[in-house]
């Protein structure tokens, strides 16, 4: 199955591990990807902050590029699929607002007929591969790791313009996912909670304690990892986790891993190549446990 | 339908008085409701179980509770949407709130921030003989947040308000939205103004929770976040938060994508050096550990920038 | 709470009416307080869904009109003077309520936009989308955070406190939290407590409508008038009972029978779906009894409204109805049936609110005043017209919370024994001490709704209201033997059901003692044995009392008419 590739900023940014897990492991679930080179940031909420109806355009021309090209759309990044489902959401439910925007993008000779499907990396391995077509791929089933969930906000809420409705597994996607991979789901209250990272810079303190909070929480539960589809969760579950640890006086230590990073060690991926030694909290021990097989 | 009810219970009289789950087996029908069943528990099994209910049709605010695990009111939720596999339904009182008993909680801090954003209609001028004259839009648009009816739910399951108490929260932004696009009213900017301190507006970390479990759709962070452009727009002193949105569009304008080094510098520029500077270890780290893409720090623009940069100008010359 | 324990004015009840006279009172310079057993915004006041009617002469509607329709809704026995006195001060309550901020619809012009409501020719009824009360009480409420009215918050009154010349000297009650017992003293009390619609089994009533105010005032001397005039609303979904605003009907809703008849044609050709309440109840209900409904009920048809009038508009029965009953207005019609709605009877006041006569035509309490669904002046009669409510609620509110603070400047702070809270806190402790038995007070409160439900609903007999008459009976000899399982200080829910109980069981008795004895049918009161008006022996109210070994004592007074002589009524 062919998509439009949309990696979004922090996969070629701060989370470059995330884009090479992703490069690594597609060619072998027998999807086809072809990166949107001239495709915008979604303005991942931020932007929606100062303009909604700007951000709202600038989806919009994505979409029209993917549409032009007759592929859906598939993303990485929790915020980027959140923002764009919500902005397709409004675009699709009121054809005045979709003409207003269109007018602006004929500008650019696009337009947009609103039949663009936008869907996250972790949704295709559900409705795609399914059970079996993950089952099947899985090379060193990863039984002894124990390992919890954070599926970041954008990828829960708003469920109504998520599609949670026509695809209610949506809601429970990474569990799922992670126990056809073979290891043992840890359920926390925190799995669908807010990192905290859109926090970060207004208030530090507080995106911290988001931080400690769910990692503790989730350690308390015996997770070894965390495991997450969203790459700004990422930055601040393992970029800010040793400061918020120094908040909390712990010593947390609690590896945070992509998803396809996940998928292509149970694939029998080297973590090298999976981009695992780009971490900030160490991965190493993890990765001792599983032992030889994996090193 | 065999339905197992897992209610929290706690009574401050009991010595220990710990919270305590309870459970409750009864039948239930289709159509029945959570408030049905607690009903029928209180009125059958068990009186001594406590809520507060009255309207049984989602207008007066009462019955928030927490039903497996969400904010959500009883007389609004259907059993069986909510059993598990094993038909199990689980409530709790709503969180962010003291327990005053069982499911009953004290709501006198959600009234106290209520109260300190001034809800009330401060007219600028002199009062018209007639009515105001308003646009029907503007009150329409004013109906989807005065159908907030105060029942908590949204601050229940607000995850900035977990992390501290001092925010003034979801349900207390609405309402101080309702008066700043309210357009009889002459208090906008001072009203802005005081949102813009710590603890208002930006202090919200845009999770959605309070969207998601709005039984009204109100969309409180909706609300807050039009109170944030509105804020940018009348030009209320500069706070991280607003400049990391306006450097934000300012480096899509420019690039047609994020670029992070970029973003700090500017987002805590010189007058929050010591922010700058405390992310320079991190940064650091990063850079050692090979956390740089392969094109370096500083991002190259989208091909074709120059005519996505028009469309920006569009949007932004629009009236 | 931390207040002191001594008003000007003291408000039982948050509601627009009890809100509406606290901030009267407030303005006129009283010091007051309310004393309510919800928080304010929890009141009943919320479900008020599709407006408030005003005649605004500035844009050619004529007040006489308003009235006129409000006196032949009332099937003419509402009181002329106090209809006068509605319709002339509609239109200023509105505008007061608009500049106190109420987000009302605007037409194109961006002035204020009105909608058609039942019983009436022309479209004036204001309103908020549907949630019209809702929006009223959130802005009153802030206006009573603006002015620091305090408030008893979740405090429950168990009585009226009088002095030793029979002054109204205060309520007592207590804090639900704590069980703490208190006298608050105040020269003027207005009971503004809403309906007592729980009496009946369903109702499109909080559970929190239990008449409290009413019985508390009947215990206390005053009159309970016209307390037989029940409203039935026409559109309440099946079930529990909710209700679905008129509004549907005035934006162009349909009734229709099985056959898909629009059966209003023959009860009301004039008006159809829009013909007073009384008239559309009672022509659902004989579709109904004669065959041609659809399980016991009638359809409501929205679908031809289209989809945005229903966003812009209905936005809440929308939503109401696709949870409740798991229907798409737009797309299917609505199963609805008449249910208990709404007391036109309750405390006897003039149209200051008070509730004694000056000049001793009727007998009442000094001091006491009341307002809104809890009062009777009477301005509904026989039968409320849709949107009449809210309007009574404030312009009835303002009097009676303007006339409490002059009458509590003119009075000396009255002297009253603190052993009263003894003797109330008592009488709790002797309720709670009592063992519970295999009895509930569930059970007796259920079986006293279905009972005033069947006998005393939409069609009347003698031998229904006596088989009413005898249940009451029994199960007032149950309710002073049942006891209450939990026996908590802390927020003792069990407690305060048994205690509404008390109330709900003296109002059942009230409204059965009126519909025995108006032997006539009139508005809301239809005998199948007396099936006509009879104007020359019952153009007149009924005023019950208390009679202190629990009995009842009636006296009647003659209906005040003004300009409109009753006519024969046809819609």
């Amino acid at each position: 199955m062919k998509f439009a590739f949309f990696p979004g900023c922090v996969s070629k940014g701060g989370c470059p591990e995330l884009y090479q897990s992703v490069m690594e492991v597609y060619p072998q679930l027998g999807l086809e990807l072809e990166e949107m080179t001239t495709a915008s940031c979604t303005g991942a909420g931020v932007l929606q902050e100062k303009d909604r109806k700007l951000g709202d355009m600038l989806n919009a021309r994505t979409f029209a590029l993917a549409e032009q090209a007759g592929l859906p759309i598939m993303t990485i990044c929790s915020t980027c699929q959140g923002v764009m489902s919500q902005a397709n959401h409004r675009l699709t439910a009121d054809p005045s607002y979709l003409a207003a925007v269109n007018e602006i993008l004929n500008e650019e000779g696009l337009t947009y007929r609103g039949t663009t499907q936008i869907r996250h990396f972790v949704w295709i391995l559900l409705e795609e591969l399914g059970e079996q077509g993950i089952r099947q791929r899985v090379r060193r089933p990863l039984t002894e790791l124990r390992a919890a969930p954070f599926y970041g906000c954008y990828l829960q809420r708003p469920s109504e313009a998520l599609g949670f409705q026509d695809q209610p597994d949506r809601a429970k996607s990474l569990e799922l996912i992670m126990s056809w991979l073979g290891l043992e789901v840890v359920d926390f209250p925190g799995k669908t909670r807010c990192c905290g990272f859109p926090l970060l810079t207004i208030n530090e303190k507080n995106s911290l304690r988001m931080v400690a909070s769910h990692t503790l929480d989730a350690k308390r539960n015996g997770a070894d990892i965390l495991v997450t589809p969203c790459p700004l969760c990422h930055l601040n579950l393992d970029g800010m986790q040793s400061r918020a640890g120094g908040q909390q006086q712990a010593d947390i230590d609690l590896p945070i891993w992509h998803l396809p990073q996940l998928l292509g060690l149970a694939m029998g991926m080297e973590p090298k190549r999976l981009g695992l030694t780009r971490h900030l909290v160490s991965t190493q021990g993890v990765l001792d446990k599983l032992g030889s097989a994996v090193a | 339908m065999i339905t197992i009810f897992r209610i929290r219970r706690f009574n401050p009289e009991t010595s220990p008085s710990m919270p305590y789950f309870q459970e409750y087996k009864l039948d239930t029908e289709r159509a029945d409701t959570v408030l049905d069943a607690l009903m029928h528990i209180r009125e059958t099994l068990d009186e001594s179980l406590t809520l507060r209910c009255s309207c049984r049709g989602a207008i007066c605010g009462s019955c928030s509770m927490r039903i497996n695990g969400h904010a959500a009111l009883a007389c609004k939720t259907k059993v069986q949407a909510m059993a598990s596999e094993r038909g199990v339904v689980q409530v709790e009182p709503m969180n962010n709130m003291p327990v005053i008993k069982d499911l009953v909680t004290d709501m006198a801090g959600f009234w106290d921030k209520v109260r300190q954003v001034q809800p009330w209609l401060q007219p600028a001028g002199q009062e018209p003989e007639a009515e105001y004259l308003a646009s029907s839009e503007s009150m329409n648009h004013l109906t989807g947040v005065m159908g907030c009816i105060m029942c908590g739910a949204c601050v229940s399951d607000c995850a900035a308000l977990e992390a501290d108490e001092r925010f003034l929260g979801p349900a207390a932004l609405a309402k101080a939205y309702r008066f700043v696009a309210d357009p009889r009213d002459g208090a906008g900017r001072s009203r802005l103004l005081a949102l813009n301190e710590p603890g208002g507006m930006w202090d919200c970390t845009r999770c959605m929770e309070c969207i998601e479990v709005c039984p009204k759709g109100v969309g409180a962070m909706d609300r807050i976040m039009s109170l944030r452009s509105r804020g940018i727009q009348a030009g209320v002193p500069s706070t991280c938060g607003s400049r990391h949105a306006e450097v934000f569009a300012d480096l899509i304008y420019r690039k047609g994508r994020l670029d992070e080094p970029m973003l700090a510098a500017r987002t805590f520029g010189l007058q929050n050096l010591s922010r700058l500077l405390s992310l320079l270890p991190m940064a650091l780290r990063a850079f050692v550990r090979g956390k740089v893409p392969k094109s370096g720090p500083l991002h190259r623009a989208i091909p074709g920038v120059e005519k996505f940069r028009r469309l920006f100008q569009r949007m932004e010359e629009r009236p | 709470m931390t207040t002191a324990n001594e008003y000007d004015v003291l408000v039982m009840g948050a509601g627009l009416a009890g809100m509406r006279a606290a901030l009267a009172a407030h303005e006129a310079g009283a010091r007051v307080a309310i004393m309510t057993k919800v928080h304010p915004v929890r009141s009943h006041s919320n479900a008020a869904q599709g407006g408030i009617n005003a005649a605004m002469t500035d844009r050619g509607d004529e007040w006489e009109e308003h009235a006129f329709e409000t006196v032949k809704g009332s099937d003419y026995l509402a009181d002329q003077d106090a209809v006068e006195i509605l319709a002339q001060e509609a239109g200023r309550e509105i505008l007061t309520l608009e500049h106190m901020g109420v987000i009302f619809n605007r037409n194109e012009e961006g002035r204020l936009g009105t909608r058609r409501f039942g019983g009436q020719k022309r479209a004036r009824t204001f309103f908020v989308s549907d949630f019209t009360g809702q929006a009223m009480l959130h802005v009153l409420f802030e206006q009573l955070i603006k002015a620091r009215v305090p408030v008893f918050e979740e405090w429950f009154v168990t009585s009226l406190v009088k002095d030793a010349d029979g002054r109204c000297a205060g309520l007592v009650g207590f804090e639900i939290r704590t069980s703490q017992f208190a006298l608050v003293k105040a020269k003027a009390v207005i009971i503004a407590s809403g309906g007592l619609g729980r009496v009946f089994e369903p109702s499109t009533n909080a559970l929190i409508c239990t008449g409290d105010g009413m019985a508390i005032a009947y215990r206390a001397g005053a009159a309970l008038m016209d307390m037989e005039m029940v409203q039935y609303h026409p559109t309440t979904l099946k079930g529990k009972g909710l209700l679905i605003t008129e509004a549907a009907r005035g934006e162009g809703a349909y009734l229709l029978n099985r056959d898909g008849e629009r059966f209003m044609k023959r009860y009301a050709p004039n008006m159809m779906e829009l013909a007073s309440r009384d008239v559309v109840s009672r022509a659902e209900q004989t579709e109904i009894n004669e065959g041609r409904g659809v399980d016991g009920c009638v359809l409501l048809d929205c679908r031809h409204l289209g989809r945005q009038l229903i966003h812009e508009r209905l936005r809440q029965i929308s939503d109401e109805v696709q949870s409740f009953a798991g229907i798409d207005l737009t797309k299917e019609p609505v199963p609805i049936r008449p249910g208990m709605h709404y007391q036109m009877g309750g405390i006897k006041t003039d149209v200051d609110g008070r509730c004694w006569e000056m000049h001793g035509a009727w007998a009442g309490v000094p001091g006491l005043f009341a307002a809104g669904e809890t009062a009777c002046l009477s301005l509904h009669g026989g039968n409320r017209l849709g949107a009449n409510s809210l309007l009574d609620t404030v312009v009835f509110g303002r009097r009676a919370g303007r006339c409490a603070a002059e009458y509590a400047r003119e009075v000396p702070t009255p002297h009253v024994p603190d052993s009263t809270v003894g003797m109330e806190q008592q009488a709790v402790s002797a309720l709670l001490s009592r063992h519970a038995n295999r009895d509930s007070v569930a059970t007796i409160r259920h079986e006293m709704g279905v009972a005033m439900h069947t006998h005393l609903g939409v069609f009347r007999d003698q031998e229904g209201i006596m088989a009413a008459k005898g249940t009451l009976e029994s199960l007032r000899d149950r309710y002073s033997r049942v006891g209450v399982q939990d026996k908590g200080r802390v927020f003792n829910t069990s407690l305060i059901r048994a205690l509404e109980l008390g109330f709900m069981l003296d109002c059942a008795e009230t409204i059965v003692c009126g519909a025995l004895l108006r032997r006539e049918s009139r508005g809301a009161h239809f005998r199948t044995d007396y099936l006509y008006r009879d104007d020359e022996q019952w153009l007149k109210h009924i005023l019950v009392y208390h009679q202190p070994d629990g009995s009842s004592r009636v006296e009647y007074l003659p209906v005040r008419l003004t300009r409109w002589e009753p006519k024969v009524r046809i819609y």
